[in-house]
């Protein structure tokens, strides 16, 4: 799953909707498997549309689970409509992590219950077993 | 009129594009246009709830639909989907996409109110009841099958369970598109909606064999 995903994805038990902990999950660092997609290209437009969009404080926190914390704690603005040279190479960072990162495998909980899923060959799994479900 | 993706699955163990499937790749061509401008250039987040073999994701974003910024989150029960989706998209070149499959029932992993575009070709087939999930250590390659069909009470016991949520489910401006049979009474369904609030319309119908299809839009 891209890295992006992980800002769209909350725990699937429904008790967990009641708390605040069922988003972002947790990812477990040592167990997540990073590759770098080459194909998806560098759409400057596209992803000022998506910082825009993204919960930045998800994305700084599985960032850290995965091993980055370079991240600023607030998200980057970009205010003119035309970039500068530093604002490119930000993005470009920001493109990298969030459109490029794959998690290939891994596993991530909920921060609430604590349920364990997993990532295989690119696709996680937030199916519940019958009992949760 | 637009090409038909190309698929390649196996069909003991994922839904085979059909009628039903092609109705909504119809529906949402003649829908296009009227994506582009109400979408604009939001960045879009996409949902296909039950994408099986992937036909109509791969379509999307094949097309550009809803729009040209779209993040492609299909969701499917069934793990085999989950293969045919990646597999369908990397055959009809839309590796360049976003697209990040994820396996769950329906939507209830998708943070809520994030969803801008869905599109749902639900098990409508009326029956008893709906099948038990299955483990996947215990699965028969039918019960995936069961599960994209059998759709319980008129076929709707699980189209009701997404329209029931569509509130918390799609983002402020949200469009879905659903799919039903008569025997569904969409009439019924449209009228409830509309107390709730929904807009509902008629996008595209067709009989097809002894059943006759339709796919209607809900936004607000």
């Amino acid at each position: 799953m891209k890295f992006l995903t992980s800002n769209f994805l909350k725990c699937s038990v429904r008790e967990c909707d009641r708390s605040n902990e069922n988003f972002p999950l947790k990812y477990n660092g040592e167990k997540c498997q990073l590759e770098q997609d080459e194909s998806l290209e560098f759409n400057p437009e596209f992803l000022l549309r998506i910082i825009d969009r993204v919960d930045w404080s998800a994305v700084v926190s599985v960032a850290i689970d995965l091993g980055n914390s370079s991240l600023p704690s607030s998200k980057p603005e970009f205010t003119s409509e035309d970039l500068s040279d530093e604002d490119m190479i930000i993005l470009k960072d920001l493109h990298t992590l969030l459109i490029k990162t794959n998690i290939v495998e891994g596993e991530m909980s909920c921060r609430n219950c604590g349920h364990i899923y997993y990532i295989k060959n690119s696709i996680p799994n937030l199916l519940l077993p019958p009992h949760l479900a | 009129m637009l090409p038909t993706p190309h698929v390649s699955c196996d069909y003991d163990k994922v839904y085979e594009p059909s009628e039903d499937s092609f109705l909504i790749l119809d529906a949402l061509e003649k829908e296009q246009a009227f994506l582009r401008t109400y979408f604009r250039s939001k960045p879009t987040v996409v949902c296909e709830v039950g994408c099986g073999s992937g036909i109509v994701t791969t379509f999307m974003m094949q097309n550009d639909i809803p729009n040209e910024h779209a993040i492609y989150l299909p969701t499917d029960v069934n793990p085999w989907a989950m293969d045919s989706m990646v597999e369908s998209a990397s055959l009809n070149n839309c590796c360049t996409k976003m697209l990040s499959p994820i396996r769950t029932n329906l939507t209830s992993s998708i943070r809520p109110r994030e969803i801008d575009f869905l599109v749902f070709n639900p098990p409508y087939v009326p029956a008893e009841s709906v099948p038990y999930m299955p483990l996947d250590s215990e699965a028969n390659e039918g019960d995936w099958l069961d599960l994209a069909l059998l759709g319980g009470d008129d076929g709707m016991a699980i189209t009701w369970k997404l329209l029931d949520s569509l509130d918390k489910i799609m983002a402020p401006g949200g469009i879905a598109y659903i799919l039903f049979c008569a025997r569904n009474h969409p009439e019924k369904v449209v009228k409830t909606m509309s107390t709730r609030g929904w807009k509902c319309e008629l996008t595209e119908h067709r009989k097809a064999g002894w059943e006759v299809l339709s796919v209607y839009k809900f936004y607000r």
